[in-house]
């Protein structure tokens, strides 16, 4: 079993393929149903980053993309989902936050983990940039200034 | 061993396959070493669980496939690895290498049929929830099926059938469940509000081992829910109530106390652009639910079948996580002086964005969160010789726990940041942690923050300073963190806490650790060395108790 198990590591390791969007619904801040599928089959560029109120690096870049948004959206018509991965400990949080912070981001409800999970994302901040329903980049981590990174990327696939 | 060699093939011949396939495969690899070190000051490393000294180094790995096909079908496979042992205090249910997770699943736009393993939340959880961590070593995913059907718009059915996981087995229990959603604004057609309903039912079938038992094999328990939104404003309740249960202290049943549990959450709030405010009250009584009774309370958190997390804020800082709440859900007879039934009590939480161009907002506006938090036990006559208790239902009785909070962040200019956090706490040992000699601790605590940005692109320092003081002789807590993120794929630190008080186990110690970390897409690899505080790791709204441990820990993380 344990060399087996190996050989499948390996396996994988040699894999490189592009992973494709889920087929998961989730629930909006209104309690309304929406695709992944559908949001990333889109011709502008979607950011999608998932995050959790207690998660502190999620917030400092979220808080540092709210200051440039309305820049990259004129320029770009980039949108940026973020994904609250927060279950029913801290779930509730969620919208004082999001509106106690002013930020502009489509918000959706991942309360069981069931996208997070479909797409093996083990730490936040996650953030995966898609245009029409392909996955163009994706991060794991955040520290300070990777926002200007991240701009570079939706400028680069805005133009194609 | 057969099965997994198909698997190979199937992966394999995969390999061979138009891309077009491939694109539907996700795969997922994590894993976790430790190498445990013997430490002169905290003594040689021993792993009690396994009661082992010899396995220095342990490896967890998890693998998963999903494998997406025929346009509605997922099938999805998880192997996992413990080798040679689990990690420090990990269940030693997790042994070996083995599959952990299969399933085949089915999803058109009304319709949703599982097989095999499968992870579902019922309302908030209280009645009913299986998910996953790994860094809690928690997988409580039910085995059997599970169908949703969504008829008309505004209603969706779920019934499901299952056992549940433990370790690589099941539990020795059927656990039954079945859920409504009504959306009633669809049916309705409200504009700007929306008012959903949802009903629950989960069963807990367990075969008693004693003859005649006080208690039926099957236990009941019902939950009603109400979402109300309009505009601004929210409100949601949710009431769970559950049929006789036995009560277990000390992994005993005790046949001659059994009694119902109930459970009670309150939320609303209100929000705008810049302000936001949440208020949660819960009551809890007897609602410990478990797939096995005598597991009751377990340290692993194996068989749970409902969520009771503490409602408290969840910090992120090492010295604001020293001191941290457990929701008291279970009846506790543990002396006469030690009685609880459950718990009783709320918070609130305020966020506010002052604005950019005040005196007190500046250039960037300065962001403000504040969180409160009070839990007691329930008021009430307790009989301990015989076992009985008579509880007020909005009664509060000892105090547990409180917790003040206070965030700022500012952003002084385009390279600098600061965060300062204050915390005051009530920690009542005693009760929170069922220890006779516990004390009543009362603490406050500081932490700043500055991230400074230079250079190129993604080049910083993060800086963090914490400082706990408490009423208690034990506790004097002093710490620090020092980061450098070299570029946004680099980065390393080193933090250190310590404590000059005299509780016995920590004293004069330095927590120290320090490392680094590689991040390439979906790939991230990292490295640590240190010596790790006995106490409680949480993630998202649940805490696990590891103990002292010294040593070199390495953790990779891909997916494709």
């Amino acid at each position: 079993m344990k060399r087996t198990f190996l050989l499948i590591l390996l396996f994988t390791i040699s894999l490189s393929y592009a992973q494709d969007i889920p087929n998961v619904i989730l629930k909006n801040l209104e309690n309304e149903s929406v695709s992944i599928q559908k949001l990333a089959n889109s011709n502008d560029i979607k950011i999608f980053s998932f995050w959790a109120t207690w998660c502190v690096p999620c917030i400092n870049e979220l808080d540092a993309i709210a200051d440039v948004y309305e820049e990259w959206q004129d320029e770009t018509n980039v949108e940026l989902i973020a994904i609250s991965t927060d279950d029913a400990r801290t779930k509730k949080r969620v919208i004082p936050l999001v509106n106690g912070k002013d930020w502009e981001y489509q918000i959706l409800i991942d309360d069981n983990q069931d996208l997070k999970r479909a797409l093996n994302i083990n730490v936040l901040p996650y953030i995966m940039v898609v245009k029409n329903g392909e996955i163009v980049h994706t991060r794991t981590g955040y520290t300070p200034g990777s926002e200007d990174e991240l701009y570079e990327v939706v400028k680069e696939n805005a133009k194609l | 061993m057969r099965k997994l060699i198909l698997l190979l093939i199937f992966c394999l011949s995969l390999n061979q396959a138009s891309a077009q396939l491939l694109d539907n495969l996700r795969l997922g690899l994590e894993s976790n070493m430790a190498w445990y070190n013997d430490d002169k000051r905290t003594g040689a490393f021993f792993d009690e669980e396994n009661n082992d000294g010899d396995e220095h180094v342990r490896v967890n790995s998890y693998l998963k496939l999903d494998y997406d096909f025929l346009k509605n079908f997922t099938a999805t496979v998880q192997i996992e690895s413990y080798e040679p042992l689990a990690l420090l205090n990990y269940s030693p249910n997790f042994e070996g290498t083995n599959f952990g997770i299969y399933s085949l699943n089915y999803k058109s736009n009304k319709l949703e049929a599982s097989a095999g393993h499968y992870y579902e939340q019922f309302g908030s959880g209280m009645i009913l929830r299986n998910w996953e961590d790994r860094q809690l070593g928690l997988n409580n995913a039910l085995l059997g099926g599970r169908m949703k059907y969504m008829p008309l718009d505004f209603l969706a059915l779920t019934a499901l059938y299952g056992k549940q996981r433990v370790g690589f087995e099941t539990a020795d229990s059927d656990i039954f469940g079945f859920n409504t959603e009504l959306d009633l604004s669809n049916i309705f057609n409200f504009e700007n509000s929306s008012l959903n309903l949802g009903f629950s039912y989960v069963g807990r079938n367990e075969t008693a081992d004693s003859e005649d038992p006080n208690f039926d094999d099957l236990t009941n328990a019902f939950s009603g829910r109400i979402d109300f939104t309009e505009g601004n404003f929210y409100a949601n309740a949710e009431y769970v109530t559950k049929t006789d249960d036995v009560a277990v202290i000390a992994g005993q049943l005790i046949d001659n106390f059994v009694n119902p549990g109930n459970a009670l959450l309150l939320n609303t709030g209100f929000s705008q652009k810049g302000f936001g405010i949440d208020a949660t009250f819960r009551r809890l009584e007897n609602m410990g639910f478990y797939s096995e009774r005598e597991k009751t309370g377990n340290v692993f958190l194996e068989n749970n079948i409902n969520f009771t997390p503490a409602l408290t804020k969840q910090h992120d800082y090492l010295l604001t996580n020293i001191f941290v709440y457990q929701a008291q859900s279970q009846v506790v007879f543990a002396d006469p002086q030690l009685m609880e039934a459950g718990e009783i009590g709320g918070q609130v939480d305020l966020f506010y964005n002052i604005k950019k161009g005040t005196s007190l907002g500046g250039k960037y506006g300065t962001k403000l969160a504040f969180n409160a938090s009070y839990w007691a036990g329930l008021k009430g006559d307790y009989d301990y010789n015989n076992l009985s208790y008579d509880v007020d239902y909005f009664g509060f009785g000892e105090k547990y726990f409180s917790d003040i909070s206070l965030e700022i962040r500012k952003k002084w200019n385009k390279k600098v940041n600061s965060i300062f956090y204050y915390v005051n706490q009530y920690y009542n040992q005693r009760t929170i942690e069922d220890n006779f000699s516990g004390e009543q601790i009362k603490t406050n605590i500081v932490v700043g923050e500055t991230i400074y940005k230079f250079g190129r692109i993604g080049q910083s320092v993060r800086l963090e300073f914490q400082k706990l003081w408490s009423n208690s002789d034990n506790h004097d807590w002093i710490g620090g963190t020092f980061e450098y993120n070299v570029s946004p794929r680099l980065s390393f630190y080193v933090n250190d806490i310590y404590n000059s008080g005299m509780d016995s186990s920590t004293s004069e110690n330095h927590y120290y650790n320090f490392g680094g970390s590689y991040n390439k897409g979906t790939t991230r690899f990292s490295l640590n060395y240190g010596r790790q505080r006995a106490g409680l790791v949480c993630v998202g709204g649940v805490c696990r108790f590891v103990p002292e441990a010294t040593g070199l820990s390495a953790s990779l993380l891909m997916s494709f």
